[in-house]
């Protein structure tokens, strides 16, 4: 079980990012004041990308058609390698990769004194990623969350000449300390059931534990939800989400819209499915039945407090902050309705993961056209989108399809994998909660289109505004975003028969 | 025995929760997150030596807990710090620039 010299290649990935944030850490202190710190930020998306083609390598390591390599555990099984982590790696370092590009050229100095530190600071955000995703082991998976969560309240205040993005900061190091606190909490309280903090020991005592403890179980539970509700900023947890969003630069914003919400859903659906599945015995209405309806209370919150704050949004952040709670919401869904034995459902995880796709796509496109806005107009408000399509219409027609996947129209990535997250809702027979989707996408309709109608409807925009401020980056971004959103749309099955061929909860999730 | 721990863990924790809602001063806010992660401290170790499974973990767990939780803390200050800076204030309830 000691960590052997041959067990680092497997940590390759989350290594190359090590090494890479400590290189380029220090050429920033030697560089020269006159170089430009652009180039660091290439640095930081090349290290991403080889830490990608690490990812996809051991990918196909484990999934060769003869003699794959079955999942693998290091660390005395505190860490492990398997298609779950894997495939959440990608979404996280492809995010990053993307939100780093879009942010090229952006960076004003008289914005952010320190730009070196801007780009590369994303590196150890996106390692705590990456071992959230792939911990086997609470103090790892406390480890990581702390390191993306201590690494983004850096990033969010990094404007430091700016008050509005101080009073950003520290809002959420104090919503986001004591979210960590309600999380520890929680799990304190599972090693004390269990007296380990392997999360497959855990479950195992948990499992045969006395039911006297059945209460210490539920309190661990909501604890963990609290906190890690907090994170993915799912309703009644979300509060702290506009304001943050609002503060910070918006690559920034989107880092935390995207990957760092996608890495509290990697970690919940560990949790929940590692750690309390199962949990109760084989009682009539086991605990766990309880804790999944938990999840899916939390879920229904999410979409309609989102839904409806979303609507008297003037600022288009604030407004994209509110959708993000209300996505939360649907993504919470494929969690809380779990693999019930007496329906046939168990494409929990493909739903999960191609909504996340369909997500990360659509808003990291949507606040890469925030930006443009802000560059011209200088702020973010709503009226900014004002006229649009008689500026950009290129642009326009980008801004519509991405628009309509965030509303859930079709075709396009967010309308297939919301009917993906429907069907399973309907499959298991949760119809109050398939009501609540609809229900509210249909009130989204009307903030989304709202810009929509901005860009269309409006021609008294101010003179002097006219031409869009469109950086290179920032197009390509958005054209990219919009391609894969429009391709996830036509082409759902290609992803989902592919994350159902590799991901099999049972050989993943369950091996002792 | 065991229960008395959990108990002033319990009490800590609320205390730090209530201080951090409700405290005025920001330091007194930071202050009040980190009595919340020594009361979770104090709940590990209880765990580590009168547990259901007495094990070394719980007390591993708090070593690395303390170490986050001074990071964590290092970094409310340094960002209270570049708020002051501008601001000049270090009251809570004059936090309130954004929603506008």
């Amino acid at each position: 079980m000691r960590l052997q010299l041959s067990d680092l290649v497997y940590l390759s990935p989350e290594l190359t990012l090590v090494i890479a944030a400590v290189i380029i850490s220090v050429l920033d202190l030697i560089l020269p004041n006159k170089v430009n710190r652009t180039i660091l930020g290439w640095l930081s998306i090349v290290s991403l990308m080889i830490s990608t083609a690490f990812v996809i390598y051991y990918m196909r390591l484990l999934n060769l058609s003869e003699d794959p390599l079955a999942p693998v555990q290091l660390l005395n099984l505190s860490y492990r390698v398997d298609d779950f982590a894997n495939l959440f790696k990608l979404i996280f370092l492809i995010g990053t990769i993307f939100i780093l590009f879009m942010s090229i050229g952006s960076v004003k100095k008289e914005d952010i004194h320190h730009r070196g530190e801007y780009y590369y600071l994303f590196l150890p955000a996106t390692l705590g990623a990456m071992i959230m995703a792939s911990s086997g082991d609470l103090i790892t998976l406390y480890v990581g969350l702390e390191l993306l969560s201590i690494t983004s309240y850096i990033l969010v205040g990094i404007r430091k000449g700016n008050t509005k993005t101080n009073e950003a900061a520290f809002k959420y190091i104090v919503v986001g300390g004591i979210a960590s606190a309600f999380i520890l909490y929680g799990m304190s309280f599972l090693y004390g059931l269990s007296g380990s903090t392997n999360l497959t020991e855990i479950n195992q005592a948990l499992q045969v534990s006395d039911s006297s403890f059945e209460l210490l179980i539920y309190v661990s539970f909501m604890l963990i939800v609290a906190g890690l509700g907090t994170k993915i900023a799912a309703a009644p947890f979300h509060t702290w989400a506009a304001d943050v969003y609002q503060g910070a630069a918006t690559p920034i914003t989107a880092y935390l819209a995207t990957v760092s919400k996608a890495a509290g859903f990697a970690m919940l659906f560990r949790l929940v499915y590692l750690v309390y599945y199962g949990v109760g015995g084989q009682d009539s209405s086991p605990v766990f039945i309880d804790l999944f309806m938990i999840i899916l209370l939390v879920a229904a919150a999410a979409m309609i407090i989102g839904n409806v704050l979303a609507l008297k949004q003037r600022k288009v952040k604030r407004l994209l902050a509110y959708s993000g709670v209300a996505n939360a919401g649907y993504l919470l869904v494929p969690i809380g309705i779990g693999l019930h034995s007496q329906f046939p459902h168990s494409s929990n995880f493909s739903e999960l993961y191609f909504y996340l796709i369909a997500y990360l796509f659509m808003n990291i496109g949507a606040f890469a056209v925030l930006m443009a806005i802000e560059r011209t107009t200088g702020d973010g408000e709503l009226k900014g989108f004002a006229g649009l399509y008689y500026r950009a219409p290129y642009t326009a027609f980008a801004v519509v399809i991405l628009l309509l996947s965030l509303a859930g129209l079709p075709v396009t990535g967010g309308f297939i994998g919301k009917v993906f997250i429907l069907l399973g809702a309907l499959q298991v027979k949760a119809y109050w909660l398939a009501i609540v989707m609809i229900l509210t996408s249909v009130i989204s309709f009307y903030y989304y289109f709202s810009i929509i109608r901005q860009m269309f409807m409006r021609t008294n925009f101010e003179a002097g505004s006219n031409k869009l401020n469109l950086s290179v980056p920032i197009a390509i971004t958005i054209w990219i975003s919009t391609v894969v959103t429009i391709i996830l749309g036509f082409f759902p099955n290609y992803v989902l028969s592919y994350i159902n061929d590799i991901f099999t909860i049972g050989t993943d999730f369950f091996i002792r | 025995m065991i229960s008395s721990y959990l108990t002033l863990a319990a009490v800590l924790f609320v205390i730090g929760l209530y201080g951090a809602l409700s405290k005025k001063n920001a330091v007194i806010v930071l202050l009040c997150i980190e009595l919340m992660l020594n009361a979770v401290n104090l709940n590990l170790i209880a765990f580590a030596k009168y547990g259901i499974n007495p094990s070394l973990k719980g007390q591993i767990f708090s070593l690395f807990n303390i170490t986050i939780a001074a990071a964590e803390a290092a970094v409310g200050i340094a960002i209270l710090i570049a708020l002051y800076r501008n601001k000049a204030t270090a009251n809570v309830t004059e936090m309130n620039s954004l929603k506008k």
